[in-house]
């Protein structure tokens, strides 16, 4: 636990010679090497959208414009979420950053599977892969690799949330960081049974049935959803003093920036590489 | 950007979370707008520069409000604004080399007319 | 700035020493291998970066005399064309990624947070994992020279399509990719950690318009390495993509131009060109002042040129495509960029002439590779400025003239001004100083061999003699110029001989001295030689530009000072200095073993990067939650010399 006198300032660093912190600095020069990342590649998608070569797949047939629009809606909201994490763990709110970051993952682990869901679909049904064309080769390259940034990050929330389950100095608890990994898994399945309880009372709907049918079917599912939900709660019940706190704020604040990041280059991506094709 | 102890901009922080969510709102709806506009029939020239301005306002936004640039040490913004600008000045000059006429491709000069044009 | 004050951004407290389980032990040896590969001191990385250069610098030279050689006779049959091509490119490849870079890495690393009084950069383990890391890369390179493959045979520049999978079936050029990634990983980590080091980590009252020109120019090389490496990645990304997956980045048949190549890689590779000569800059600025006895002539202005040159580094990079028809405007505007960016250059250089013009010269060995860089340096912009007529270099291009132009730039310039700097910087980082006799003899024959064997070139090149041609006829009259070529290549070696067997010897058996033995001016001076493991023994109050020159004028002011902050930094427990890792390294093991699994191996492919892969993660992940507390100690006491 880090004693110091007063209030922590989360916007001025006094043992830095310019008063930003140097996370903070190295995390903006990073990003500032990043754009020219992404610069160059979506350049490359760009260049070879000028003159396409005869017989160019038309992105007008392969793409989904609701598919990609929820998922950019999804980033932003992830955005969102991020930034309210950095706000909350500045106030010293451990539970709302909690809740915040996992909100952030999910959303985020949303925009991924939009994103593979995306891929598959237009390899499988719409016969666009890596190597049968130019415009495959750049699109997937580019957009998988903003997935990849993307993967990354969730992988860091997710260390972090855990990380912040951490037993402050002196505590005898070694299992924590399992505990951590566990809670996270529980949660995914919260996730996954939710999602397929209600694909199944669709269908059980869908198909005349009631609700009395949908319980038949898919009990297994609500149990599983019951248990998930009691676990996910229970590992992550109050244990005693955890080491996080404001002054990890700059630590959730860098990840925050390379998140936000992220979801620029997907703006510029959206317009750059999907909605300039509607023209 | 001067910089102030945590507890006299704590009037601030309470409105930060407000700014937050309206500023994703208006994300949310400028989105809708770009997706809305490319469906309407407007000459491309105007949905092209509608698009950019409006990718650019939400840009801002993000880097300005959720990157806290706004409230930052101005050195953080000149150092972003370093590579962007580089990033972005090289992107537009590989188009205008590859958009020139002498570098079209030969598959691409599908007519003499299409050839002299620009 | 309080060095030992407590950063509320570390999260941690530094005076209670936490539980902490096994996996995390501490190295704690001073002596020793392990205290070598777990140091995170910025002295020792920089003295493994100078090593590992210097190395591969003879290396490089070995294959620059097996070229020569080749050509010394028209018709030769010393080399065959596929040798041959291996290595022109190793040379090439080894003396820009493997030479130059790391040993300006060496001096940045020891240098900079002693030019700005501090005690450490602002990532110490970041900066470890870029040493292992570049030394990771530098094997991958180099494995083709074990293996039937052979070495990466394409060219330092790798032009596609000559490198897709079509023309270069073999593994040799996956190898040159994938260790130039892990070399641009390196090199971008280890540039964010200096900026991030000179831009805040400076000793209170050195503001930026205080700081030595060497740290200055560091800075700028920094920003363009983080801005311009990006471009060969994804260069190199969609190379590899089409080497091994089939894509059409590069592929004709499918719609890929390679010309696209060409524009990524010299993105790039401009602004290469400006890293290789920015650190030689600085040194030479730090060297003509001390030598000259009066301060920088033109201090803001040289300052500024530097940015000014980085700046333009990134406009002005096709004109090494002026041959592949771009089109009137688009060679015109580079050209004219091109022709712009010599008056930054020349700019520098008449502040320099200014430094000296009026001064107490004292021509000592660094000094002579000063004014020597001057000069030729200056040979080499002529001839650059002669390329930046496109309508002449439509002649130049791929011929030996360009082979003259940047062998003086990078010899007379870059190579001059490091050399100097081991000899300016050999009594601070060893505690001796090299023989006057033995560094100006070794001085004159590099001169002579150096410009005995490029002058030539440049006949040779207006004469129409192309780049990397294994043989020559003998009807063409390039038979003299070519022997008279690889004679002063061989004076050339013999003189690197000489300087290399003086500075090991002088590292032994030197003559010793005590502080400051050339009466310099920056604060790296000001401190014991070699420099006690914390640097400073108080974090210094600097008060005017050439720090040093104003404390050895205003003794008593300074000592008050000092006394003063002595008493602070012992109320708060002594000096903080970081914990030693193995993390990094580990971190760069896996990333070694996952990169010779791409693209070294023909079986085991994917297993072998996984477990690369498993290996890196896993160093990463124990990096980032050892903590970083440190740790305290008291300053040695001085022995008054």
């Amino acid at each position: 636990m880090s004693s110091h006198a007063g209030p922590i300032d989360h916007h001025h660093d006094h043992t830095t010679s310019t008063g930003i912190p140097n996370k903070k600095l190295v995390m903006w020069a990073f990003l500032a090497s990043d754009c020219m990342f992404f610069g160059c590649l979506i350049a490359t998608h760009m260049i070879y959208r000028l003159y396409p070569p005869p017989g160019a797949p038309d992105p007008m047939d392969i793409y989904s414009i609701e598919l990609t629009s929820f998922s950019t809606f999804i980033l932003l909201m992830s955005s969102l979420m991020m930034a309210l994490a950095v706000n909350a763990i500045q106030k010293n709110n451990l539970k709302s950053m909690r809740l915040s970051l996992l909100t952030t993952v999910f959303f985020g682990a949303i925009f991924l599977g939009c994103q593979v869901y995306e891929f598959q679909h237009f390899v499988h049904e719409k016969h666009l892969t890596l190597t049968n064309s130019l415009f495959g080769s750049t699109f997937y390259t580019l957009t998988g690799t903003h997935g990849t940034h993307v993967a990354i990050g969730v992988f860091w929330l997710i260390l972090m949330y855990v990380r912040s389950f951490q037993p402050a100095a002196g505590i005898k608890d070694r299992g924590w960081f399992w505990r951590g990994l566990l809670h996270i898994a529980s949660v995914i399945g919260v996730v996954m049974f939710s999602m397929f309880a209600v694909i199944g009372l669709t269908h059980t709907l869908q198909a005349g049935e009631g609700f009395g049918a949908f319980l038949s079917h898919d009990f297994g599912l609500l149990i599983g959803l019951a248990v998930t939900t009691a676990l996910s709660f229970y590992l992550a019940r109050p244990r005693g003093p955890v080491a996080f706190g404001e002054a990890n704020a700059i630590d959730v604040e860098s990840m925050g920036l390379y998140w936000h990041f992220v979801d620029i280059v997907w703006i510029v991506i959206f317009t750059a590489v999907y909605l300039l094709e509607y023209l | 950007m001067s910089h102030s102890p945590a507890t006299a901009d704590h009037g601030d922080e309470e409105n930060k979370f407000q700014i937050y969510i309206k500023i994703a709102m208006l994300l949310a709806v400028i989105t809708g707008i770009e997706i809305v506009f490319i469906f309407l029939p407007f000459p491309i020239w105007l949905i092209v520069t509608v698009l950019v301005v409006l990718s650019t306002v939400k840009f801002m936004y993000v880097i300005f409000y959720f990157m806290h640039l706004r409230w930052d040490k101005p050195f953080c913004t000149i150092l972003f604004f370093i590579g962007l600008v580089i990033a972005g000045g090289t992107t537009w000059a590989l188009l205008l080399l590859f958009g020139a006429k002498d570098s079209m491709p030969l598959t691409a000069i599908s007519s003499l007319a299409n050839y002299f044009v620009g | 700035m309080e060095a030992t004050a407590k950063s509320n951004f570390t999260g941690h407290d530094e005076h209670v020493a936490p539980k902490r389980a096994s996996v995390f032990w501490r190295p704690t040896s001073k002596t020793g291998l392990m205290s070598w590969l777990t140091t995170v001191d910025h002295k020792r990385i920089g003295f493994l970066y100078g090593v590992f250069a210097l190395f591969f610098f003879l290396i490089g030279g070995l294959e620059a005399l097996l070229i020569r050689l080749q050509l010394a006779v028209p018709n030769n049959d010393l080399l065959s064309a596929q040798q041959y091509n291996e290595l022109f490119t190793m040379h090439g490849t080894t003396m820009i990624f493997l030479a130059i870079m790391p040993l300006s890495a060496a001096f940045f690393n020891f240098m900079i947070p002693l030019q700005i009084g501090a005690r450490d950069v602002a990532f110490p383990r970041l900066n470890t994992f870029s040493l292992w890391t570049f030394l990771a890369g530098a094997i991958i390179i180099n494995l083709g020279w074990f293996m039937k493959v052979g070495a990466p045979d394409a060219g330092w520049f790798g032009y596609a399509p000559l490198t897709s999978s079509t023309y270069s079936p073999d593994h040799s050029i996956d190898m040159w990719v994938m260790g130039l990634q892990l070399l641009g990983i390196a090199s971008i980590a280890a540039s964010l950690n200096f900026i991030v080091t000179i831009i805040n980590m400076r000793a209170p009252g050195m503001t930026m318009m205080r700081l030595p020109v060497f740290t200055w120019m560091a800075l700028f090389t920094s920003f363009l390495l983080i801005l311009s490496f990006p471009a060969i990645t994804i260069a190199l990304v969609e190379l590899m993509m089409d080497r091994l997956f089939g894509t059409n980045f590069f592929e004709v048949s499918n719609g890929g131009m390679p010309i696209l190549w060409q524009h990524l890689f010299w993105i790039f590779g401009h602004p290469e060109v400006y890293i290789l000569i920015l650190p030689a800059m600085g040194v030479i600025s730090e060297i003509l002042p001390t030598f000259s006895r009066k301060p920088l002539f033109g201090y803001p202005i040289v300052v500024f040129s530097g940015a000014i040159i980085g700046f333009m580094g990134f406009t002005v990079w096709s004109h090494h495509m002026f041959t592949t028809g771009m089109g009137t405007v688009a060679t015109a505007a580079f050209a004219l960029a091109t022709m712009a960016i010599a008056v930054p250059t020349g700019v520098k250089i008449f502040n320099w002439i200014g430094t000296l013009w009026g001064g107490h010269l004292q021509m000592r060995t660094p000094m002579m590779f000063a004014l020597g860089f001057i000069w030729m340096f200056m040979i080499g912009g002529f001839s650059g400025i002669m390329h930046s007529a496109a309508p002449a270099d439509a002649q130049q291009q791929d011929s030996y003239f360009v082979v003259a132009h940047f062998h003086y730039v990078l010899i007379g310039g870059s190579l001059f001004g490091l050399l100097a700097a081991i000899h300016y910087w050999f009594p601070l980082m060893f505690g001796r100083i090299v023989s006057e006799f033995w560094g100006k003899f070794s001085f004159w024959i590099i001169f002579t061999g150096f410009n005995v064997t490029f002058f030539p070139m440049h006949f040779l090149g207006l004469n129409g003699m192309p780049r990397r041609t294994f043989t020559y006829d003998s009807n063409l009259g390039w038979n003299t110029p070519n022997f008279i070529a690889t004679i002063g290549a061989l004076v050339l070696g013999v003189g690197i001989a000489i300087y290399f067997i003086t500075i090991v010897y002088t590292y032994f058996k030197g003559q010793k001295v005590g502080r400051d033995p050339w009466d310099a001016r920056t604060l790296e001076w000001s401190i014991p030689c070699p420099p006690p493991e914390y640097n400073f023994a108080v974090i210094p109050k600097v008060h005017a530009r050439d720090a040093f020159w104003y404390e050895k004028h205003h003794k008593e002011e300074i000592a008050k000072e000092n006394a003063e902050q002595a008493k602070e930094d012992e109320a708060h427990g002594g000096i903080h200095m970081p914990f030693a890792s193995i993390y990094p390294l580990v971190a760069s093991i896996g990333m070694l073993v996952a990169g010779i699994g791409i693209s070294a191996l023909d079986h085991n492919k994917l297993i072998v990067s996984i477990i690369g892969g498993v290996i890196m993660v896993a160093g990463i992940f124990l990096w980032a939650h050892e903590g970083n507390e440190g740790y305290h100690m008291q300053a040695d006491k001085e022995k008054k010399s």
